[in-house]
């Protein structure tokens, strides 16, 4: 956060032009993708029982047996993997959707994806008695489709999204369906009981096949998300400005907030509901990248993985050998990381 | 806010048109109120309930209501009311038509303080107090993190949004952790619930909430001033960065101590000012008052069906305030066409 702090008073005087050459953003993807690679490197490597890197590279590569190695290939691999593809379907889909509104608040969960996902799960435990995550995964995303395309539903105007409406409708619609939860959790302690550490977010305790029934969304969310991408510039310049561009504005904002749906119903599918990375990666990004969207949205690719999967190693570390669930990590990072933004904002 | 520059006829319109408001309101309190004393194991007439509240007839009914029934009706009104006046004062500080104590950081310091007293196990009577020390101390973050900038609006809001995620994901680390049946009952808490008001309850909080409440009537030429955007309220004579600060305290203890009173109740707070707005138009005195008596009521009636018409034991009233409010607000903002609010 420090370089985020130092970079401050040049970003602010000349926000989006880049200083130097044109080869200061494909490096500093290197950088990023290299220091995503060492995050990595560590998730696999560090939790309750830590284990050297050669074994983890053994176990990898199949040469290792035993206890050690089968940590690795059983546990921490699936957990990283499930990491790596949360954390990049939240970080596009916040670049997106501050994007589409053109509100640096807007994320996600602004659409009551996290509220629609959460109470279908909860629903799903009291009634059908489930008790594992991958039984969760498309009642959590059938949830967060019939909430979003429901705050969609309320803040269409004419054909076209309005943003205020949005932020407006979607915020009822999150406290209506938080509260529907609530009742449901208090009505039944079992319910409670399962529920509660699904709802702090966590991408432990899963096996790959919690992440392989929403792959082909969250690629199909991708694909859009980078597609639009040239377009999401010139609606930054305001709808009218773009109109005049050529761009199809209302088509565009649909795409977009369907790509936000389809990645963030993803992620919560897989990983319950995890805060802040959505909103978070994309301003940290935005500094060192500029706004350009073409080039914004690689970053989020890249941050939103490396901070979830910091935050999940940094989760297993503090209370050793126990381990703080993600969502609930990202949540406490993220209150001072917002409060560093509101100093840049306010100037 | 755009009141100086509105013909002379149609505020005496909107004027007409808060008072036939209120008035329907007022009268809609009372039947309820009426209802609420009336309705239980003991059934009274409206009449006879009221007559019991003030210590007449049946010297059993009046056992009935003043001891059983009383404290939570009354604890309904006066949270209700707080409430939606707290979330009119805050949008309009914040200039944002989302801010309410949900998303300013008041919900979590007040389930944050609540939370912790569970987790020590100390007795229930102190909850109220930790609650309204949760809430204060959000107050204090907020104050802290935005003084250096003035209080500037922008900023106030996502540090609020800071102080709040935070203090939530603390609870929700609480909650996490801790055994089933203490889980069950912090859940219970931060739902917001009217089970168990005691008179001493009442009338403290009662007292604080009404002093409060008195004194945010009086600060309303201050809000409208600083409506006009903080140069104009500058040069009018106010500093608008001490001046937000001072009525941003005063919202935020009133909410705080209302949700010592009943939990932190989702959606009157968000809610009921847009209402409001939408039935009666910007901001003024005469809505406020308004604004107070609708909280009051949903709050009420809320209760009402958690208590006699809903069989679900347990029930959180927030569930239904919100699932009651939401399709009329709804309605209102698909009837209106366009956004219901953008003050500035």
């Amino acid at each position: 956060m420090s370089t985020v702090l130092r970079t401050d008073p040049p970003a602010t005087t000349a926000p989006a032009t880049p200083r130097s050459s044109a080869l200061r953003r494909p490096l500093l993807l290197v950088a990023g993708a290299g220091a995503l690679v060492l995050c990595a490197a560590l998730s696999l490597a560090l939790g309750s029982r830590s284990i050297p890197l050669s074994t983890v590279a053994d176990a990898l590569t199949g040469a290792a047996h035993g206890g050690d190695a089968d940590v690795v290939t059983g546990l921490r691999v699936p957990r990283t993997v499930i990491g790596l593809a949360v954390g990049a379907a939240l970080g596009v889909a916040g670049a997106v959707a501050q994007g589409v509104t053109r509100n640096p608040l807007a994320s996600p969960v602004t659409l009551g994806v996290n509220a629609g996902a959460s109470l279908a799960v909860v629903a799903a435990i009291y009634a059908l008695d489930l008790g594992r995550p991958v039984q969760y995964v498309w009642f959590a995303f059938a949830g967060a489709a019939v909430a979003a395309v429901a705050a969609y539903a309320m803040s269409r105007r004419g054909g076209d999204l309005d943003p205020v409406r949005l932020a407006l409708g979607g915020t009822v619609l999150t406290v209506v369906l938080t509260s529907w939860t609530s009742a449901l959790m208090l009505a039944s302690h079992r319910t409670l009981d399962e529920a509660r550490f699904w709802l702090a977010g966590s991408i432990g305790g899963r096996q790959l096949d919690t992440l392989t029934p929403v792959l082909p969304f969250l690629a199909l969310g991708l694909l859009g998300a980078f597609a639009i991408s040239p377009a999401l510039n010139a609606l930054a310049l305001g709808d009218e400005a773009a109109q005049s561009l050529g761009v199809p504005v209302a088509r565009i904002r649909l795409a977009g907030g369907l790509a936000v749906v389809l990645l963030a119903g993803s992620a919560v599918a897989v990983a319950g509901p995890v805060a802040f990375i959505g909103l978070a990666a994309p301003h940290l990004v935005r500094p060192l990248f500029g706004n350009d969207h073409r080039w914004l949205l690689p970053g989020c690719l890249i941050a939103g993985p490396l901070l979830l999967l910091a935050a999940d190693v940094l989760g297993r570390l503090v209370v050793r050998p126990s381990e703080i669930e993600v969502g609930i990590v990202t949540a406490f990072l993220g209150a001072p990381l917002l409060a560093v933004l509101a100093r840049k904002v306010a100037r | 806010m755009t009141a100086l520059a509105v013909p002379v006829g149609t505020l005496t319109r909107r004027r007409a048109r808060t008072a036939a408001w209120s008035a329907l309101a007022a009268a809609l309190l009372v039947v309820l109120t009426a209802v609420a004393l009336g309705t239980g194991q003991v059934s009274l007439s409206g009449w006879d309930a009221l007559r019991a509240l003030v210590g007449q007839g049946d010297p059993g009914n009046v056992l009935v209501v003043q001891q059983f029934r009383a404290p939570r009706v009354v604890s309904a009104l006066i949270a209700g009311a707080a409430l939606a006046m707290a979330g009119s004062m805050l949008q309009r500080l914040f200039r944002n038509p989302l801010a309410s104590p949900d998303t300013i950081g008041v919900t979590g310091g007040a389930s944050f303080g609540a939370v912790l007293m569970l987790a020590t196990g100390a007795s229930q009577q102190l909850i109220p107090l930790a609650a309204l020390g949760g809430g204060l101390l959000a107050a204090l973050l907020l104050g802290g993190l935005a003084w250096r900038s003035k209080m500037a609006v922008t900023r106030l809001v996502l540090v609020g949004l800071a102080v709040q995620q935070g203090l939530a994901a603390a609870v929700n680390l609480m909650i996490v952790r801790f055994p089933a049946e203490l889980a069950a009952s912090a859940m219970q808490w931060t739902t917001g619930s009217l089970y168990g008001r005691n008179w001493t309850e009442v009338w403290i909080g009662g007292t604080a909430i009404a002093l409060t409440a008195l004194a945010v009537l009086l600060c309303q030429r201050r809000v409208a001033v600083l409506d006009l955007g903080d140069d104009s309220a500058g040069g009018l004579g106010l500093n608008p960065g001490r001046d937000r600060l001072r009525l941003l305290l005063l919202g935020i203890t009133l909410a705080s101590l209302a949700a010592a009173l009943t939990g932190p109740v989702a959606f009157v707070a968000l809610a009921v000012p847009h209402l409001v707005r939408l039935l009666a138009g910007p901001p003024t005195l005469g809505t406020l008052g308004l604004t107070a008596l609708t909280g009051a009521v949903l709050l009420l009636s809320a209760d009402l069906l958690v208590l006699h018409v809903i069989p679900v034991h347990g029930l959180p009233v927030g569930a239904v305030t919100a699932t009651l409010g939401a399709p009329w607000l709804l309605a209102l903002m698909i009837r209106q066409g366009r956004p219901p609010q953008r003050s500035t």
